[in-house]
């Protein structure tokens, strides 16, 4: 019951979204209508999960005197503050909300990014090494895309960004198609072994 | 006095201080960088719950309830609520319900994404007429790297050639690709020194 | 020898700085060369006609901000300038629409543009595909009201603005998958005409779409950001940033080469067994 009725959900849920592609019929139409904006909202509330979590360790670790438990405090009361705005206030224009994301945390998401510009450069320099002769092939690629897509790259040599795309237009495009057609194939077999319930993963132990 | 305090450099002060301390971490880890890192970890997970209350359980269950009288809405409700029985061990079983809801109905989705929306468009695109450089290359790029990604079989024999014909188009690929991971990376790093120097210092214009 | 394969990398670190920040205080203005897929996504605007409405995911997540950013403001600016109607949404949980509201009021105010008769944001829901699919016969059963909590049916664009039937366009920003559901469902199910903005990384990927003639037109990164604002007749944020990428592109093929002198030079170096 534990795990077979799980399965069954998943198996009719499934059944549906693919009828509905090719049923043209109002009841299914509707059912699967329905079916869309209940998944939006089930999805929304699984957000939150995660949050609960995040509670949990960082009370747990103020608890029980964690050495880095002053950091979780921080991340608490951020926490706390950040919801209890939304939540009380609004997420709008204006809000307290919205100012703490502009103005802290997004800044922050972006810096955290930027930073692997630093990793790349330095990746490029301790392991880009021409080997053989497929990596010199991609050596050779990469620097003629690198400048042929830079403005200065046109007054190094006139032809670079035309030689830029052409790789990118035809051996890039083909690869890339090939990669496509490969992984949405595995996915699509996934989505079925999913449907069939031979994949149960999702159900975690004991499923 | 408060007009100097309205000087960019003041206003934008902790987007700054925060940038910094992100940017500390190319040193060496540090307190100021483990503040800011949970700094935002708590934000994050703070504007979850305000995003999720205002768009989904006001805008999406409240509203429609209150002012249309859509009953039903309390059923995704319900299931989204049964998703929190993880935390109380005697019923944990029962978030598997909306689980397996969401799991099967986007499994059901992605089944026909990937034939009807990926793999037809792209397998059809390839069938070309061999009466141009590009037009062959294409074609014999695609076949090649899918075979060079098939591992079913070892790559011996016909299947080997055409498998080292295919992980040349890969590198020529992947060469391209990194590429244009640079230039995305650049990218980011370049708005956050653009905001330090022009938004915050106004060293520049 | 050894020397220029061991350089510390906080010496790597601090050059990466200085070759930013130079462009930044002393800009070159280096014009940027145009891509044929670049030109396409603004031909492909540029043909919609004037009153249309048109859908405006910002799909992208708040790190990427530097390349999404300038193609969203170019995109919106490139819409009111043509008296499109935006209609807004975002399917990135953190940013999207608080991203998407500040530019749609920003844009919109720079062109006298109203909320809720010229543009609106519906805001955010979870679940990515359902969403898109639940769009198809009603955008009103995904999103009952706006991301400010105002009703659908009291907009006066969203009475027009229902279905994807009453949509003539989708101008995508994404820095994920999204991108990828926006073709293949959408796109693939409904024949919606799209072009997509996308990040850097995802370019290469989205020009197989460009070759299947599902989305028009492409901009990648910075660079087809910076495209789009010298077709547009401007020159903002991502052109501004070109110069920086210029001298970077340069500096890291710079190490590379470094880096293989030093590989080279170390593997003709006889070693101590051979030589004893």
């Amino acid at each position: 019951m534990k795990s077979r009725l799980p399965v069954i959900v998943a198996f009719l849920a499934g059944v549906l979204m693919i009828v509905a592609f090719f049923g043209r019929g109002a009841v299914v139409d509707r059912v699967a209508e329905e079916a869309l904006a209940w998944q939006t909202i089930v999805a929304g509330f699984a957000l939150l999960l995660g949050v609960g979590s995040i509670v949990r360790v960082h009370w747990h670790r103020l608890a029980t005197g964690h050495p880095d438990r002053i950091y979780s405090l921080v991340l608490l009361i951020c926490l706390t503050v950040m919801g209890g705005s939304g939540v009380l206030f609004g997420i709008g224009s204006g809000t307290l909300f919205d100012s703490l994301f502009e103005r802290i945390q997004a800044p922050m998401m972006s810096t955290m990014f930027s930073v692997l510009a630093f990793f790349i450069a330095s990746a490029a320099y301790r392991a880009f090494r021409a080997r053989n002769v497929l990596s010199a092939i991609l050596l050779l690629t990469a620097v003629i895309v690198m400048l042929g897509r830079i403005p200065m790259g046109q007054y190094i040599y006139h032809a670079l960004p035309d030689w830029a795309n052409w790789i990118m237009m035809v051996p890039s495009v083909a690869v890339q198609r090939g990669i496509i057609i490969g992984a949405a194939l595995g996915a699509a077999s996934m989505a079925l072994r999913v449907i069939l319930g031979i994949e149960r993963t999702y159900l975690g132990q004991g499923g | 006095m408060p007009e100097l305090f309205s000087h960019p450099f003041f206003t934008l002060l902790p987007t700054a201080f925060f940038t910094l301390a992100i940017f500390s971490f190319l040193y060496r880890d540090n307190p100021f960088f483990k503040f800011a890192e949970h700094v935002f970890a708590g934000l994050s997970a703070g504007y979850y719950c305000g995003l999720i209350f205002q768009s989904v359980i006001n805008q999406q269950v409240w509203i429609p309830l209150t002012q249309d009288e859509r009953w039903l809405v309390l059923v995704p409700a319900a299931l989204g609520v049964l998703m929190f029985a993880r935390f109380v061990p005697k019923i944990g079983w029962m978030m598997r319900l909306p689980l397996a809801f969401v799991i099967g109905s986007t499994a059901g989705i992605m089944f026909i994404q990937q034939l009807h929306g990926m793999v037809l468009p792209q397998v059809g695109r390839t069938i070309l007429p061999l009466d141009s450089v590009e037009n062959v290359l294409l074609v014999i790029g695609v076949l090649s790297t899918l075979i060079y990604f098939y591992f079913s079989k070892p790559h011996t024999g016909p299947l080997g050639w055409v498998a080292s014909v295919g992980i040349a188009f890969v590198m020529v690929a992947f060469g391209a690709h990194f590429g244009y991971t640079v230039m995305a990376r650049v990218s980011l790093l370049i708005g956050r020194i653009q905001f330090l120097l022009i938004d915050w210092l106004h060293l520049a214009s | 020898m050894d020397r220029i394969q061991s350089v510390d990398r906080r010496v790597l670190y601090t050059l990466i700085f200085i070759s930013v920040i130079i462009p930044v205080m002393w800009p070159l203005h280096l014009p940027t060369p145009e891509t044929p897929e670049a030109r396409a996504f603004f031909d492909a605007v540029e043909a919609i006609p004037p009153g249309s409405v048109v859908l405006f995911p910002f799909d992208f997540w708040p790190s990427t901000l530097p390349e999404t950013e300038p193609m969203a403001v170019a995109g919106l600016r490139h819409c009111f300038r043509r008296d499109l109607k935006v209609v807004g949404l975002s399917n990135v949980g953190i940013g999207g629409p608080s991203v998407a509201d500040r530019l749609l009021d920003s844009i919109g105010a720079e062109y006298g543009k109203v909320y809720g008769v010229d543009y609106v944001n519906l805001g955010y829901k979870a679940g990515y595909q359902a969403v898109l699919l639940g769009m198809a016969n009603s955008i009103a059963a995904i999103f009952p009201t706006d991301h400010r909590g105002t009703r659908l049916d009291s907009l006066p664009l969203m009475q027009r603005a229902l279905n994807y039937d009453s949509l003539s366009f989708v101008l995508i920003v994404s820095d994920n998958a999204m991108a990828d559901y926006w073709v293949a469902l959408v796109n693939a199910r409904y024949g919606l005409p799209m072009v997509a903005g996308v990040t850097a990384v995802m370019a290469p990927k989205m020009l197989s779409y460009i070759h299947t003639g599902q989305i028009k037109g492409l901009l990648g990164g910075m660079k087809g950001a910076a495209e789009y604002e010298a077709l547009l007749g401007e020159s903002d944020m991502a052109s501004r940033g070109m110069d920086a990428q210029s001298l970077i592109h340069l500096l890291i093929i710079g190490f590379i080469i470094l880096g293989n002198i030093g590989y080279v030079a170390s593997r003709r170096r006889p070693s101590p067994a051979r030589a004893g």
